[in-house]
């Protein structure tokens, strides 16, 4: 008795995890007309995981049909990842191919009534946050504490890459730097010399031309 | 007896693995307000994040003075405010569970990039242990040390982005430097052709030997 109530209060958290997990998503104001983009800066061979919805907050909901919007995801040199048309819901997910700025552009389609807020929930996972813990757990068979150490180990790995990846950046972003450096010195005594140069072949010309007017 | 337990030590762990809100690092271009929504799932759960402002044209004018930012609470009073900031840590405790509202205001009408992340976190305390007495204090370890760890993440993200920060200015100021240069050795030409031309016309037949 104790364990068929004990069990059935798992499912029911069960369901108010999954219903809670989509309220892990921001939510996005979107205008009537024209779009709103969010985008993210990732780098090559990351996965990326993606839900979205329409949330649906009027009184008369019932009365009207859920307003509609559009989607399109790109990636940094233009490719179309994936493009949805009057829908109220979706996923998408993909590895990045290239590394750079990923942009998720949201519309509303022309089918809804002027002066409504249209949120949406956006729940957008990239990397470490986009890993199917459920499944490695089925695989490994851990559960409990193991599992959630697991859990911690995989998040002190990506911290481990994205520290990696922030010194490599650091490092290009000096090079940059000090070469911007060496050509500042170098332009400004280049400038010098091309001022030298101007007046010296002014001199000469002035010369050559008074010379020949027989002035000098 | 044995699946009791078992059921019960699942529930907490669902419990605990629930406990954590977050997003990834996103850009949205603010033109004059941009609000983002982020659920809080418990009341004093600890809200933290990181905001800058990415690109920024600073080629004509004085650098900008910023974006402002304001979160609000379900009940609507301002949580939390930060004005003419070109990119900020922040961290508050959460007086009510709800809807929270993080606004960013940009004063000017350039459109500006800002990068941001918000991360809600939660500690079960001893009120949520005693509810529950098959809550291992184990698990207040290590939800502890998962925040812990959340919070060298969202450090991550902000380093990332102001890297990127600091990419644009960096790249604007390598562009502009040859740009400007090459326009200074052209001017300089122009300007000491124009002498050159100026002086030949005084030494014309046609004016010479009347004026000079």
């Amino acid at each position: 008795m104790a364990t068929k109530l004990a069990w059935r209060a798992v499912i029911v958290f069960i369901w108010w995890c999954i219903i809670t997990t989509t309220t892990q998503a921001i939510w996005l104001d979107l205008p009537d007309s024209g779009t709103k983009c969010v985008s993210e800066d990732i780098h090559n061979n990351v996965v990326v995981l993606a839900d979205y919805s329409v949330i649906n907050n009027q009184e008369d909901s019932h009365l009207h049909p859920a307003a509609t919007i559009s989607v399109k995801v790109t990636s940094p040199y233009g490719n179309n990842l994936h493009h949805k048309e009057n829908t109220t819901h979706g996923q998408f997910a993909f590895t990045t191919t290239e590394s750079g700025n990923y942009l998720a552009c949201f519309w509303v389609d022309g089918n809804h009534r002027p002066g409504d807020r249209l949120t949406v929930s956006l729940d957008w996972r990239v990397g470490i946050a986009a890993k199917d813990w459920e499944s490695v757990a089925k695989k490994e068979k851990i559960e409990g504490v193991e599992f959630e150490l697991t859990k911690l180990e995989g998040a002190v790995e990506a911290i481990h890459e994205n520290l990696i990846y922030l010194k490599n950046r650091e490092a290009e972003m000096r090079q940059v730097s000090e070469k911007t450096n060496a050509r500042v010195a170098w332009f400004s005594i280049m400038s010098l010399g091309v001022c030298i140069g101007a007046s010296a072949l002014q001199v000469w010309y002035l010369k050559r031309f008074f010379h020949k007017k027989k002035l000098i | 007896m044995e699946t009791t337990m078992k059921a019960y030590a699942i529930l907490g762990l669902l419990v605990l693995s629930n406990f954590a809100g977050d997003v990834s690092a996103l850009s949205v271009t603010v033109n004059d307000v941009e609000c983002v929504y982020e659920y809080v799932l418990y009341e004093g759960d600890t809200v933290s994040g990181n905001f800058v402002v990415v690109d920024h044209d600073i080629f004509w004018s004085s650098d900008h003075p910023g974006i402002d930012f304001i979160v609000s609470s379900p009940g609507g009073n301002v949580v939390q405010t930060m004005k003419g900031t070109s990119g900020e840590k922040f961290e508050f405790k959460a007086p009510q569970s709800g809807m929270y509202k993080f606004c960013f205001h940009n004063p000017y009408s350039t459109p500006e990039t800002v990068s941001f992340y918000i991360h809600v976190g939660h500690i079960p305390n001893e009120h949520d242990l005693a509810k529950d007495e098959h809550l291992d204090p184990v698990n207040v370890k290590i939800a502890e040390l998962r925040e812990a760890l959340e919070s060298v993440t969202a450090e991550q993200k902000y380093l990332k982005a102001r890297d990127a920060r600091h990419r644009h200015t960096n790249e604007s100021t390598h562009k502009r430097v040859i740009f400007y240069t090459i326009a200074e050795y052209i001017l300089l030409a122009v300007a000491s052709g124009l002498q050159v031309v100026y002086i030949r016309r005084l030494f014309s037949k046609s004016v010479a030997y009347n004026r000079v």
